[in-house]
């Protein structure tokens, strides 16, 4: 089904782009958790209740909204594996045994899990810090649909979902941030700490445990009772914008300190991936992360954030594989990989519309 | 050494913080230093909050049970998770303090869910009127709500 990449990447260079700060800012998410009155929650299900959920989901959301239906259960493993990395999916759906599906919108920033661990798992990601933006949009969905469904409601819980830590918003919103100047001074932890002392998550991307890779970090919210979505967004928008000024002054002192050295270390990274053969998928991630600094910091001034955020996706494991629609071995991957990243850099390969 | 808090458990994590007016040295265990919140990366997340406070278990779990999905409040502490919609009211009583600890709250404030006619509480009240109609035995009455129902119903065709 998915024999090309193309419709998971954001074809629009603006949305790739994203709004405000999208160089320390990579992406804002906002994920929502709705169940529905009359349908047992996961764990009591049957699987009369998975398929019910499902068609009758799909007959609200096929009524209002233009986008491509996915089920889960009939597309490989490597396609749930490539929705994963571009965020569409969560781990849960990569081995999932009932009736469920992914729908995802149009214009490609928004989708809906249907039967994950909870009936609907509505979420949006942009680039950039755009967390009110997307926030708003995803919840103008939600609204849409909880004027055909309803929601499991409680006056005093809020919105009742599967797990007790997502009752009352069953919101969870998110920013991923670059911060490698902070990193290099090692005020990374001391910054953050601040961030876990409000009530945030921290964590390094792309893993649960506490390793950094590319010097991106996921700063989301805990919890979800006794907080006003718009106040918990405009907080987490205000954090972020602290720990910029923070990340940007960390970046003045090193420039000053040691201006050729970082140059040095930006433009090596650079040529490393225009003419590397074979590359892993966490070198990528730590290069692009001075790419990124060089970008950020007008170093380098031919290369878009855009083109990076591509990469950074398309670089992924399973993704990767899309691109060249062929299943690949490791090393293999590692060698193609290599390859889409030296045209990309050179200008010569766009990806191409599959019909 | 034992871990100052908890006095059961070997100290493996030593921390000296200076104030002011004093020097204060802890040697703690890791679980209680996680309490105190001094590990960043290793701090506890509701989640994990939750799993800690659902070892708490009494005789009397395998008795109070939702009356919707017949979910045991036993079975809700083994899993963590709740069954229907109508579990929290069942639970309240008992699960209140733990809803506080991981929320460090215990109302909602945001958004609320509109109310009316949808098609989630019709399928449900019909359903309870298909279940009382084939109670009485009156299967023509059964069979007209059989076919409302599959109103509800939508081709899973592309
Ligand atoms: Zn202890
Ligand atoms: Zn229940």
């Amino acid at each position: 089904m998915l024999n090309n990449i193309e419709w998971l990447v954001p074809s629009d260079d603006k949305v790739k782009l994203g709004g405000e700060d999208s160089e320390i800012v990579v992406s804002s998410r906002t994920r929502i958790a709705r169940n529905i009155t009359d349908i047992p929650f996961e764990i009591k299900m049957k699987t009369d209740d998975s398929i019910r959920l499902v068609k009758l989901v799909r007959s609200v959301i096929g009524e209002n909204i233009k986008g491509k239906y996915l089920d889960i259960q009939k597309i490989s493993p490597l396609e749930k594996e490539s929705l994963l990395e571009c965020h569409f999916i969560s781990p849960a759906f990569l081995d999932i045994d009932k009736p469920a599906g992914l729908f995802i919108l149009d214009k490609g920033n928004i989708s809906i899990m249907i039967n994950e661990e909870d009936h609907l798992r509505i979420q949006g990601l942009s680039y950039g810090l755009n967390l009110t933006n997307i926030s708003s949009e995803v919840f103008d969905l939600e609204e849409k649909i909880g004027e055909d469904l309803a929601y499991a409601f409680n006056e005093t819980y809020g919105y009742l979902t599967s797990c007790p830590t997502n009752l009352g918003s069953g919101l969870r919103a998110s920013v991923l941030l670059h911060l490698p100047a902070l990193v290099f001074t090692n005020e990374v932890e001391k910054v953050l700490k601040g961030a876990v002392q409000i009530g945030m998550a921290v964590r390094g991307l792309y893993g649960e445990g506490s390793e950094i890779k590319g010097g991106l970090f996921q700063i989301s919210n805990q919890h979800t009772l006794g907080l006003k979505e718009e106040d918990l967004i405009e907080s987490i928008v205000k954090l972020t914008h602290m720990i910029m000024d923070i990340e940007k002054k960390a970046r003045n002192v090193i420039f000053t300190k040691a201006r050729y050295e970082f140059e040095d270390k930006i433009f090596r990274s650079l040529a490393v991936l225009k003419s590397a053969r074979i590359i892993s998928t966490d070198e990528v991630l730590n290069l692009l992360s001075a790419v990124r600094f060089g970008i950020g910091t007008g170093v380098i001034k031919d290369i878009t954030l855009g083109v990076i955020n591509e990469i950074m996706l398309v670089s992924r494991p399973a993704n990767i594989q899309l691109y060249f629609g062929e299943v690949l071995e490791e090393h293999e991957r590692d060698v193609r990989r290599a390859e889409y990243i030296r045209k990309r850099l050179s200008g010569k390969s766009k990806i191409t519309k599959s019909k | 050494m034992l871990c100052d808090d908890c006095k059961k458990k070997p100290a493996t994590i030593f921390f000296k913080e200076v104030l002011p007016e004093e020097v204060v040295e802890l040697h703690l265990c890791e679980e209680c230093a996680h309490k105190r919140g001094l590990i960043m990366t290793k701090k506890m997340l509701p989640i994990e909050i939750l799993q800690r406070l659902l070892r708490e278990k009494s005789v009397e779990d395998e008795k109070i049970i939702c009356s919707v999905c017949y979910l045991s409040l036993a079975e809700f502490k083994r899993r963590g998770r709740f069954g229907c919609s109508n579990c929290i009211s069942t639970f309240e009583p008992y699960i209140k303090n733990l809803i506080k600890q991981i929320h460090r709250s215990d109302k909602h404030v945001g958004r609320q869910a509109k109310l009316g006619p949808k098609k989630g509480f019709e399928v449900f009240k019909l359903r309870e009127q298909l279940k009382k109609a084939l109670e009485k035995e009156s299967y023509e009455e059964a069979a007209e709500i059989r076919d409302k129902l599959k109103t509800f119903e939508v081709d899973n065709a592309e």
